[in-house]
């Protein structure tokens, strides 16, 4: 999958579990941008890109994930 | 030694001597032997359990990071974890877990009547417990490697600031400091003299005396009325944060003027405008640590239940945090309350938010106050569990409150000293709160504002603090 392409696919789903029609993600873009980002929708948020890309995380991946950037690095490395 | 005790204002410029005639690359283990000389010198046969720890630790992360195999890894995590754990439990559980058993046994008529065995809790246990077990858990997610200098471990498990009621740190942020060149610079003791001054004043002059107005309503619940137990109920947070987050400041001043910089533990709580917001003010220290290394794998596990699994996860964290206070159905209580808020507010947000954008509600004053004022007022309804000492004491709260009026009971001058506690500090957080940099006196520019301030806060310490010993609430945890 090309980057592009999975930035589109993810943008969506970030869109859909924030319920923000205009976010835009970046590489680096955290939690303490997006309103209702939190521990409590952390987990829906990784449910939806494990649904949408149906790929499966590891919980010692998501420690690594300090910023949507780390994010796109290791979905890509899981869909390749 | 309280860090409140004459004993501790000896101890401590004698260990910044210490510390400074020790060669730099020395110094950690002046810390070590001064941390062991402190907890030794309060219990010290469990100086002994806490060296078990410290080695019990040292030895499975090591094992962590030599083993390839992942699940030989994590075995070796829980062992560590199970270790650990185990005189926590034997401690603090002992009791209840023993009156369950007795109370089973009567139930057959097979209860022997022996001399009955009370325990004393190892001063600190919940807190070095936890530091410990965080440790190991960072070492398997390879969020740290294991320490091989087994001194530095037993340090960061020991470390005298910390090792009574936290915060409760990390290998991640303590260890390079450990390890690093501690130096003695006038930079940090100014900072670290500030924070321990304020910290002083919130334990000494507002919540030492607080306390002695509210434990005179609630050591005697029976003959007061509904009205002042309300009244004192709402006061009782107040107490807390100044006696927890006292203290913390205390602990983290003192670590400032070695050269080490702690986390802090509270962030001006009682102007969250949500409970979720609340907890992420108060007793940080302990709700990150629940957060990493309980709510988030929990709720990982349950991510397919979506909402439900969310709202599963936060009470077994909640519960977990309460029973992590005491075995008693009021900790149990408190945690499932806490849980409940945060699950009931997770699920109104989206809703919420909605609501709040439309109208523009965030910039209304009004609004905010309301916020401010809801959150406070349902953690106070949690706190009561947290301060009743048995269910039904609990219960008998809320019934007086809902139907027995009467005239408000209050200690005049203890309440007037308290006010003065009190107000100096809501006034400093809302002035950190709204106006970060302005109406500054500890840290003003003008030498002679800091000087008076500080004269000012130390006298009132002497005029109207609690200098007799006083109690410390999370001294039993």
């Amino acid at each position: 999958m090309e980057r592009t392409e999975l930035i589109d696919k993810l943008t969506t789903i970030f869109r859909a579990t924030f319920d923000e029609e205009s976010l835009v993600i970046s590489d680096e873009l955290t939690a303490n941008d997006v309103d209702n980002w939190d521990s409590l929708t952390h987990m829906i948020l990784i449910s939806e890109i494990e649904k949408g890309f149906d790929i499966k995380f590891r919980l010692k991946e998501l420690n690594k994930m300090k910023n949507v950037g780390a994010l796109i690095e290791i979905i890509t490395s899981k869909i390749d | 030694m309280v860090f409140t005790s004459l004993n501790f204002l000896l101890f401590f410029p004698a260990v910044i001597l210490l510390f400074y005639i020790t060669p730099i690359k020395y110094r950690w283990t002046t810390l070590l032997v001064a941390s062991y000389f402190f907890y030794l010198n309060i219990e010290p046969v469990f100086g002994l359990l806490t060296a078990l720890i410290t080695l019990s630790t040292y030895f499975f992360t090591r094992l962590i990071d030599k083993v390839k195999d992942d699940k030989q890894k994590s075995k070796y995590m829980y062992i560590n974890i199970s270790i650990v754990l185990l005189p926590l439990f034997f401690f603090k559980y002992f009791t209840a877990i023993n009156d369950g058993i007795f109370d089973i046994l009567e139930l057959y008529e097979m209860r022997w009547v022996l001399p009955k065995i009370t325990f004393l809790l190892p001063v600190g246990i919940s807190f070095y417990t936890f530091m410990a077990i965080g440790y190991t858990i960072d070492v398997y997610n390879e969020e740290v490697e294991a320490e091989k200098n087994i001194g530095i471990v037993a340090l960061f498990i020991s470390f005298f600031p910390l090792i009574l009621s936290g915060p409760i740190e990390r290998a991640k942020n303590m260890i390079p400091q450990f390890k690093s060149d501690l130096k003695l610079n006038p930079a940090n003791f100014s900072i670290g003299l500030k924070l321990m001054l304020w910290g002083y004043f919130m334990k000494l002059v507002v919540a030492d005396r607080l306390a002695i107005y509210v434990d005179s309503v609630y050591g005697n619940l029976a003959n007061h009325n509904g009205d002042t137990i309300l009244f004192t109920s709402l006061l009782y947070p107040v107490q807390v944060y100044a006696d927890l987050g006292g203290y913390s400041l205390i602990a983290i001043g003192v670590s400032k003027i070695l050269g080490l910089d702690v986390m802090p533990n509270f962030k001006r709580p009682f102007f969250a405008t949500s409970m979720a917001e609340f907890w992420r003010r108060w007793h940080m220290s302990l709700i990150t640590w629940l957060t990493d290394y309980v709510y988030t794998p929990l709720s990982f596990s349950f991510r397919k239940y979506g909402v439900s699994g969310i709202v599963l996860a936060l009470m077994v964290t909640f519960v977990l945090s309460g029973v992590w206070h005491g075995a008693t159905l009021n900790f149990v209580v408190w945690g499932v309350l806490q849980g409940l808020f945060l699950s009931v507010e997770a699920l109104m947000n989206k809703r919420k938010t909605k609501m709040e954008n439309r109208y523009k509600l965030k910039s209304n004053f009004l609004y905010v106050i309301f916020s401010i004022g809801i959150t406070y007022f349902l953690f106070s309804i949690s706190q009561v569990f947290g301060r009743a000492v048995t269910f039904e004491d609990s219960i008998a709260v809320f019934q007086k409150v809902l139907f027995e009026r009467g005239s408000l009971f209050l200690d005049k001058t203890t309440l007037a000293y308290a006010a003065i506690g009190i107000s100096m500090l809501l006034l400093s957080d809302f002035r950190d709160e709204y106006f970060p940099k302005k109406f500054l006196l500890f840290n003003n520019k003008h030498f002679m504002i800091r000087l008076t301030s500080y004269l000012c806060v130390a006298l009132l310490i002497l005029w109207i603090g609690i200098l007799n010993g006083g109690q410390f609430i999370y001294f039993k945890f």
